[in-house]
């Protein structure tokens, strides 16, 4: 299954996890692909009202506006899909470390820092994660 | 022929690299970069005097560390990354490649151009194509031009001829792990459309062009490749192992003499040299490649820390040289060690990647295992005779006090150690056997000492605590006391806290010494609280709750090893409150109050205490005036962890 999660959906679980996007620069996007079929990208976008949804066409990561970007191969996204409206951000760390999920960075680390992206790196498990284990 | 080379005849064969001869089957590994060069890549005192040491290793061959060939800067990986672009640098090159030859090894400069993870200085990475990063600390993408491509090869073949000028026997390129190379070589980061992208074969090509170039431009000198038999990229679209020894097989046909295995990326989603990957497990990818290429040289050595099993390798075809560095590092006298069959003295490399760790922060890298790693410039660290003998007490028989006491006894001290507790090992023992990753690994440390302190004729007083009393019995015997006690956990931090005298002590559980229930909630989830919550749900399958003040769990463990508590916790589904602190203990739980106030219980039939570890240093107020000199080392002092327990007793033990 490589359909992209249903937009309100995805918007209701940003909602839910506000905590992890407050601190985030009004601008800030984050896509989702699915690796199969990366034409269309589902990005939250925070705005003045906060978190919002939408699907947008995908033309390449240089172009695609967006600062982080999650690239999900088909087992992953059909538990993203389940997990949307329950726990998403254990299933997209659990995803990450096992590898169905790639998650691009489109800025440096310090950039994401300083455009509050401090929680939601934690909260994807990029915390604990390093070089040479 | 010495007593271990005979134990171990395939390792201590002699071998062949091109048309130089080797007096054994070892190769010490370029082992990443020290970062003990300046920011502007020279080679310093304290580089040369390291390399004096891994000179005297008695390996066949030694790689000196990888060097970045342009002066740009885009291939430099690490802070103090040393450099080959120009022959400025050659002087000191000079040093070490006579270093290594006068010790009668064959020497190898590693030229390392560091593709997606260099840049360090810059604000972008070079890569074939336009693949972000996936950890973020890494500098963004800049797609390389032919005409770049075409640079950074000529400018590989320059600094080969360089290193061959130096005095250095041949050269060595790395894709080891995920460098340019192996960025050219895997579908993940090659998604070009040109002649350098898209088939295997094409992806291949800056391989076999780079190998073209190289032994063009060095034609008597061996050259060597470190290539993935494993990238362990696959599930992000990287190559498979297939694919890797495709890839290999190009290496063979260009004309490349040696082919070093190595498995993994820095990014890659899996453990591939961390000591929770068991030794020997990824042999089968170098057997695999002695197979294919039965006329190529095959060094490997990734989790292989052993030269016994190495020695079986040898003989059994898995591959012709043992590749070895780490090990190396936690103790540069190993190879003499099993030529002289004292393999029961070697320091273990334990695997707690400390040296990648401190590398990642932009630090010299040091070991947990070897206290003088990076301090062989100053003579501080040598162990040299005492100047005059005295009797010295050890109170104490952890890591701190016993690296204390070896290193006092090596200097013709005459030494005791007391130890309150029928074995030595103190907290470590508790550590290890809780631990879920390599328990072996940790007890080596312990056994390591036990069987040197023997050797040495040090006194080892167990079950035997020391007091004021006892300290009364032996006054005027000893001239310098070491209080090497270690750290507890501190039940009065709690002591406010109704029910809190229903708390077990974390050490006391890590020791079994306190019987828990099925239900267990700790407090505090540090390296001592998820060591013990992982335990007693792994091996006894308790229900656990770990409850911690602070944001984020694993808050005093290495930066290499946090992810993997991380990943425990989750995948054992231990339950993790953060950012809670303890209220009060009854006998249906612990009441815990979060961030915003809110309380809640957490029903338990164990309360554990992990928090609040506080140095054991009640002795040194009372023996100030009893004894001559009187020191403090370890976790006694501040409580920390094995590598500063390590290092503090060793620099105590070399200067009393």
């Amino acid at each position: 299954m490589s359909a992209l999660p249903d937009i309100a959906a995805w918007r209701d679980a940003a909602a839910r996890n506000a905590g992890l996007f407050e601190a985030l620069d009004p601008g800030a996007r984050i896509g989702l692909v699915a690796r199969a079929d990366s034409a269309r990208m589902l990005l939250w976008e925070v705005g003045a009202a906060g978190v919002d949804a939408r699907v947008a066409a995908f033309e390449g990561y240089a172009s695609c506006g967006a600062d982080m970007l999650l690239s999900a191969d088909a087992g992953s996204m059909a538990r993203i899909a389940d997990a949307v409206g329950g726990d998403l951000f254990t299933a997209l760390r659990m995803d990450i470390r096992s590898g169905g999920v790639v998650c691009y960075m489109l800025r440096r680390r310090c950039d994401l820092e300083a455009r509050g992206f401090d929680e939601l790196l934690d909260a994807l498990g990029f915390a604990f994660m390093g070089a040479c284990r | 022929m010495k007593p271990g080379e005979a134990k171990l005849p395939n390792l201590f064969q002699p071998g062949r690299l091109g048309r130089f001869e080797t007096r054994n089957r070892i190769k010490y590994g370029a082992c990443c970069v020290s970062n003990y060069n300046t920011r502007d890549g020279f080679i310093t005192e304290r580089e040369l005097a390291r390399m004096r040491v891994i000179a005297r290793t008695g390996c066949g061959i030694i790689t000196n560390q990888g060097a970045y060939p342009d002066p740009l800067g885009e291939g430099k990986a690490y802070f103090r990354q040393v450099a080959i672009f120009d022959d400025k640098f050659l002087p000191q090159f000079e040093r070490i490649a006579a270093d290594i030859k006068a010790q009668g090894a064959v020497a190898i400069q590693q030229i390392l151009h560091a593709g997606r993870y260099g840049g360090i200085d810059l604000g972008y990475c070079i890569q074939p194509s336009d693949v972000p990063q996936t950890l973020p600390h890494f500098r963004p993408p800049k797609v390389m031009t032919k005409e770049e491509i075409r640079d950074c090869i000529r400018q590989h073949a320059e600094a080969a001829k360089r290193a061959v000028r130096a005095g250095f026997d041949g050269t060595e390129i790395t894709s080891f792990m995920g460098y340019l190379l192996a960025n050219f070589n895997s579908r993940f980061t090659n998604q070009r459309t040109d002649e350098y992208g898209g088939s295997i074969a094409n992806r291949g090509r800056f391989m076999r062009e780079l190998i073209g170039a190289i032994k063009q431009a060095t034609p008597d000198n061996p050259l060597v490749v470190r290539l993935n038999g494993a990238e362990l990229m696959d599930k992000w679209g990287g190559n498979s192992e297939d694919e890797c020894f495709e890839l290999m097989q190009q290496a063979v046909d260009s004309g490349v003499d040696m082919i070093s295995v190595t498995v993994g990326w820095q990014e890659a989603p899996e453990s591939s040299i961390g000591r929770d990957i068991a030794p020997g497990y990824w042999n089968y990818l170098s057997e695999r490649a002695k197979k294919m290429f039965p006329n190529t040289l095959i060094t490997f050595g990734n989790r292989l820390p052993d030269p016994r099993m190495a020695n079986d390798c040898i003989r059994d075809g898995v591959f012709d040289f043992w590749e070895v560095c780490r090990p190396l590092l936690a103790d540069p006298e190993l190879v003499h060690k099993a030529a002289e069959d004292r393999l029961d003295e070697v320091r273990r490399c334990i695997g707690s990647l400390n040296c990648l760790s401190r590398l990642f922060r932009d630090l010299p890298y040091t070991c947990t295992m070897n206290p003088a790693l990076g301090h062989e410039v100053e003579p501080e660290y040598e162990v040299r005779p005492a100047a005059f003998k005295k009797k010295v007490m050890v109170i104490g028989a952890g890591p701190a006090g016993m690296e204390c006491a070896i290193t006092a006894a090596k200097r013709g001290h005459e030494v005791t150690v007391f130890e309150r507790s029928a074995q030595i090992g103190g907290n470590l023992r508790a550590f290890a056997v809780n631990d879920l990753a390599r328990p072996d690994d940790l007890l080596s440390v312990i056994s390591h000492y036990e069987v040197v302190a023997r050797k040495l004729g040090i006194e080892m007083r167990l079950n035997t605590e020391v007091h004021a009393k006892f300290m009364r019995s032996v006054l005027h015997q000893y001239d310098v006391c070491v209080i090497a006690a270690g750290a507890r956990v501190d039940l009065t931090s709690v002591a406010h806290l109704p029910g809190a005298d229903r708390m077990l002590d974390a050490l006391d559980v890590a020791h079994g010494r306190a019987p828990v229930g099925k239900r267990v909630a700790v407090i505090g989830a540090g390296k001592i609280g998820l060591t013990v919550a992982e335990s007693l749900r792994k091996r006894q399958g308790a229900e656990v709750t770990v409850i911690e003040q602070d944001k984020r769990i694993a808050g005093d463990v290495k930066p290499s090893f946090k992810w993997r508590h991380a990943a425990w916790v989750e995948e054992l589904g231990i339950a993790c409150l953060t950012s809670s602190r303890p209220v009060k203990v009854t006998a249906e739980g612990v009441t815990v109050r979060d961030a915003k106030g809110a309380e809640r219980l957490v029903p338990a039939d164990s309360v554990i205490l992990a928090a609040g570890i506080r140095p054991s240093h009640e002795l040194f107020a009372e023996f100030e005036w009893m004894v001559d000199e009187l020191h403090g080392v370890g976790d006694a002092v501040i409580a920390r962890g094995l590598e500063q327990a390590i290092q503090d007793g060793f620099r105590l033990g070399v200067r009393l």
